[in-house]
């Protein structure tokens, strides 16, 4: 359900890029400047449209108003969630979880990538071991994660830490490999010391695939905060659905799915922004 | 700051004695999936200081193969390879490399891609960025020292892997088609740009090009390789007076030099097109 709201939302997003290009380009018609016009409009009513039609629907009579409250309801729940004070403590024991999983699992992804993709008896030693562990799915690892770690905060960090080090271990580990090999030979024709290459080349060239695999690593880390919060926790946006879900406050469950939806949408966003600048010559 | 690019009184006086590079029964042999393919077979050539020598040959005869192992870069090989009468095992900052394709550190500024050299020789950044500005000005590109390589035309690129060879004042400058890449009009405006370069900068020059008309506009003497395995079938000397331009195109000298080297190519692909038919 995360999922699909996440790439709904993109795509949805994104879309509306491709028109507004689209229309850019032809834009001294006026029959396309009309279209234009109609596009930003039919954009602005989309959710609205959605959700009005969701509150008839759900106030109709002819759906379950339990299982499918209307927005009014959600938004009612959701404001309860905040004014209780909930909402701000499972807010930073999720965003604690993501946050801090995505660094140490993003630096070892680093570390490891690097050392595997320059020296190669490292690689030979470590990339079957990667390369079998890394297709299980995270998810698969809660019921050993209970039994090692219990339902402590770092079991719940073992799972994000896993899931997020092998995106970026491979893009990292690409990454070297791939440096431009022209790029190597100039560098050792102008005197750069073999010892040297690391910091001087290897790390700037493979920069751009570590970004990618970090902005990758950031949805990852979402989806494995759920599957750590399901597994049993005491606090976290995730927790509060299932309890929700456990009441029968649809609402409520509703309510979280949007609130997670949204902050994963915007930490993706934030680190958008902030790869441009990592990769600061692009 | 100036640039002492011209080799210091001590090495013109060795340099009287032996040559700025010694090639000697050369052979490269690589081991490929298809069995072993004889890249270059025993070539020889002497540069003298300060000459500038250009390698032609069709693609594919070893021409980067030979440059590479003049730089240090290409490892196994036969023969002997002295520079400045020191063999070669790896690359050396007195040598400095040209490539085909410009190969400038994408995340560095244009003074910092050619400060980048004597940085690594020890230079502090002052000093770096001090010969990096010399060196831009040389080649005209001051207005772009800030600017990023991806926001260059591919001359302008191929300028700044120049003055980023020069920046160590290397003693001997390889060259592997370093205009290549670039359309008719911008390499006859690169070549002239060389030839005033190389007058300023007195290093010793090979200067790898598939270009006939390039290497006579260039070359003290031209070597004119073939391929399959790859050979030295002649050595043309170049006495057209310098200084010199793409201009000196038209003159007879010039256009009897490039028929004697063209004789010589026609010849070489009549004998390589028979061989292939009675195979
Ligand atoms: N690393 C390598 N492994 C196997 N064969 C190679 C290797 N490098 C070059 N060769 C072969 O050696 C021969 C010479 O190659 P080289 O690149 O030196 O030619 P070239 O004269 O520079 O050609 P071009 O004008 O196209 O650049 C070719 O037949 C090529 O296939
Ligand atoms: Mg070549």
């Amino acid at each position: 359900m995360e999922i699909a709201t996440r790439a709904a939302m993109q795509e949805a997003t994104s879309a509306g890029r491709d028109i507004a290009i689209r229309t850019g380009g032809r834009a001294r018609r006026p029959n396309s400047v009309r279209l234009r016009r109609l596009n930003i409009l039919v954009g602005a009513l989309s959710l609205p449209l959605f959700i009005g039609l969701w509150e008839l629907v759900s106030r109709s009579g002819t759906v379950n108003m339990v299982l499918f409250p209307p927005p009014t309801v959600v938004a009612a729940a959701v404001l309860e969630w905040i004014r209780s004070g909930q909402f701000f403590s499972d807010l930073l024991a999720s965003l604690f979880r993501v946050t801090t999983g995505f660094i140490i699992g993003g630096a070892l992804g680093i570390l490891l990538g690097v050392l595997t993709g320059q020296f190669p008896l490292i690689s030979s030693l470590l990339s079957p071991l990667f390369h079998i562990l890394r297709p299980i799915p995270p998810i698969a690892f809660v019921p050993i994660v209970i039994l090692w770690f219990g339902l402590s905060e770092a079991g719940k960090l073992f799972l994000v830490v896993w899931g997020v080090f092998f995106t970026v271990w491979l893009s990292t580990h690409i990454g070297v490999q791939k440096v431009d090999r022209g790029l190597i030979r100039a560098a050792l024709m102008l005197g750069t010391p073999r010892r040297q290459m690391l910091q001087e080349i290897v790390l700037l060239g493979a920069l751009p695939y570590i970004v990618v695999g970090l902005r990758t690593a950031v949805s990852i880390s979402f989806y494995t905060l759920v599957a750590a919060e399901l597994a049993g926790a005491f606090a976290g946006i995730v927790y509060r659905i299932e309890i929700a879900q456990q009441n029968l406050q649809t609402g409520q469950v509703m309510g979280g799915l949007a609130a997670l939806g949204l902050i994963s949408f915007i930490a993706d966003r934030l680190f958008a922004a902030l790869a441009e600048r990592i990769v600061w010559w692009r | 700051m100036n640039l002492a690019l011209a080799s210091s009184p001590a090495s013109v006086e060795s340099a009287r004695t032996q040559p700025a590079i010694q090639v000697s029964n050369l052979s490269i042999v690589f081991d490929t999936k298809r069995g072993q393919i004889i890249a270059v077979d025993r070539v020889s050539f002497d540069v003298a200081p300060g000459e500038f020598v250009c390698i032609a040959g069709p693609s594919g005869c070893g021409k980067s193969t030979v440059l590479n192992t003049i730089a240090g870069l290409e490892v196994p090989f036969e023969g002997e390879i002295l520079v400045e009468g020191a063999p070669v095992y790896s690359p050396r900052p007195d040598v400095g490399m040209v490539f085909q394709q410009p190969h400038l550190f994408p995340w560095k500024s244009v003074r910092s891609n050619i400060a980048h050299g004597p940085r690594m020789l020890g230079k502090s950044t002052t000093e770096a960025y001090a010969i990096a500005d010399d060196l831009i000005a040389m080649v005209g590109l001051k207005r772009f020292a800030d600017a990023y390589p991806n926001t260059l035309s591919g001359g302008m690129q191929q300028r700044v892997a120049i003055a980023r060879a020069l920046a160590n004042q290397p003693r001997v400058l390889l060259m592997d088609e370093p205009f290549g890449a670039l359309d008719a009009q911008t390499r006859a405006v690169m070549q002239d740009n060389l030839l005033a370069l190389r007058d300023r900068i007195k290093a010793t020059i090979v200067f790898v090009t598939h270009d006939i008309d390039e290497a006579i506009v260039l070359a003290d003497r031209v070597l004119i390789m073939s391929a399959g395995p790859g050979r030295i079938l002649r050595e043309v000397a170049v006495k057209l007076p310098r200084p010199r331009s793409s201009s000196v195109m038209v003159e007879p000298a010039y256009l009897s030099l490039k028929k004697d080297c063209l004789d010589v190519i026609r010849a070489e692909g009549l004998r390589a097109f028979n061989q292939s038919d009675a195979d």
